[in-house]
């Protein structure tokens, strides 16, 4: 098998099937040779979406007919138009998130310790520190009252005005969009002034927001 | 009704079950009843410290398969009153016990005595699952390495998940002439990331190493600083208010007084 046309994927809802083009009867027969393959692994699970941008309407009712008749899994789609739409976003023209100053947020009041993760949708605000090993993502900004020692990516699905600020600034690594800095491996002196992180000149570069006082 | 009590840690070899056993042993001395659990099955050795091994007969898993009654499954202390062991399976492994069989046993714990006092085995697997499945509070234990605090920070992380909220920290093997010169991670860096109550701090001691191999708990002897800091996170786990120990012996007294006047 060269490449794979028939990809399955999760989250919280169900299972995914991403399609992609090629011969009809072959990407048939991978389907069914893959849940075969799982096994009983699916058992239980539910299919959300198909998702394929070339698939007729026809095709995929056969494709829901092979998976609901020979193997037994649910499939629950919630509309075919919203799935026709999601499949003509992974097109060309990418879309991310662009709340930039106001939009969907998420509070999070807890320290995000070694082994967490806190994902945002939009903006992402934590009320408390994020220890090394924690890592903390949102498509939009993220702001930390407290220290961020751990990870954090902003702009997580390629958005690069997004922006990221903490009282004391001191990750193991930031991400914005698809840019990626570490800290430096030499012991460094850290501000005492809060901080913010965003992309200039595809680097990303940190400096403090507030007027220094002294 | 008692009080169900883990000890952990996630990083291995910071001295869980030497906490274990010195709290256990301190809690007896104070006149009460308190079982103290090795939930380390295949890696048992809560037995050896507190000098109990030529005892055991039954243990955890006999007692949670109902193989045998679990007064017959503890083991009296030799030296205190009221202080009693339930050894690990030694033969076993972790799965051979379930949360849901811990929780039934530390609900029957609880009846009988006033505390009891779970050491945890190293990990965050199933071993770590089943000693704080029963639990009503954790005491984590760490020492003054970063590797150790990362391992404990993540089992708060845990144990908060699971509902056991403000565990209390011990921050065991701490060298003040290290940590003065700045060659050793000190207390309130560690307070500082994990953000939890602290509940003792234990020097690095001799002491300890020999009261182990000796098979007795380090708390019972009076002279040991170790002992010392023992005996005050006993009065703590009790309620009382105990300033933590000075562990700067050769302070100056100018110093001492800063600390008078502007505490810490």
């Amino acid at each position: 098998m060269s490449q794979s046309l028939v990809t399955f994927k999760g989250n919280q809802n169900g299972i995914y099937i991403l399609i992609k083009d090629g011969n009809f009867q072959k990407i048939k027969e991978q389907l069914e040779s893959n849940l075969k393959k799982a096994g009983s692994f699916f058992e239980g699970a539910k299919v959300v979406s198909i998702k394929g941008k070339n698939l007729s309407r026809e095709e995929k009712e056969e494709l829901k007919g092979i998976i609901i008749n020979k193997f037994g899994i649910d499939v629950d789609e919630d509309s075919d138009s919203i799935d026709d739409e999601t499949a003509k976003v992974e097109t060309p023209q990418f879309q991310f998130f662009e709340g930039i100053d106001e939009g969907y947020t998420k509070f999070v009041r807890a320290t995000i310790r070694s082994g967490q993760t806190v994902e945002s949708e939009g903006n992402l605000v934590i009320i408390g520190d994020v220890n090394p090993g924690g890592v903390v993502m949102a498509k939009g900004n993220i702001v930390i009252l407290g220290a961020l020692r751990g990870i954090a990516h902003a702009g997580s699905d390629g958005n690069r005005e997004a922006i990221v600020a903490a009282f004391y600034l001191q990750p193991t690594q930031l991400r914005i969009a698809n840019i990626i800095a570490r800290r430096p491996d030499d012991e460094i002196e850290y501000s005492k002034w809060p901080e913010i992180a965003r992309v200039e000149d595809d680097a990303v570069i940190i400096e403090t927001y507030l007027p220094k006082n002294k | 009704m008692g009080e169900v009590i883990v000890i952990t840690s996630g990083k291995g070899g910071v001295g869980k079950t030497t906490t274990t056993a010195n709290i256990g042993t301190g809690l007896a001395m104070e006149g009460k009843k308190v079982a103290i659990v090795d939930a380390d099955i295949g890696l048992r050795n809560l037995d050896v410290v507190m000098g109990l091994e030529n005892r055991i007969v039954y243990d955890i898993v006999d007692v949670v398969r109902k193989e045998c009654r679990l007064k017959q499954g503890l083991i009296k202390d030799k030296r205190f009153e009221g202080l009693f062991l339930l050894p690990a399976a030694q033969t076993k492994d972790k799965t051979a016990v379930s949360p849901a069989q811990m929780v039934e046993l530390c609900n029957e714990l609880r009846e009988m005595f006033d505390y009891v006092i779970i050491d945890c085995p190293a990990g965050i697997e199933q071993g770590f699952q089943n000693a704080i499945a029963g639990a009503d509070k954790a005491i984590v234990v760490t020492t003054p390495e970063i590797s150790a605090v990362r391992d404990a920070d993540r089992v708060i992380g845990l144990l908060e998940a699971k509902g056991l909220h403000n565990p209390k920290l011990i921050v065991n093997r701490i060298r003040p002439d290290m940590v003065k010169k700045g060659d050793m991670m000190n207390i309130d860096d560690m307070k500082d990331i994990l953000a939890i109550d602290l509940i003792g701090v234990i020097p690095d001691d001799e002491a300890i190493v020999i009261s182990t191999n000796k098979g007795e708990p380090v708390i019972i002897d009076n002279k040991t600083m170790s002992g010392q800091a023992y005996r005050n996170i006993v009065k703590r786990i009790m309620g009382e208010e105990v300033p933590l120990l000075e562990l700067d012996a050769d302070e100056g007294v100018f110093s001492k007084l800063r600390k008078l006047f502007f505490g810490k």
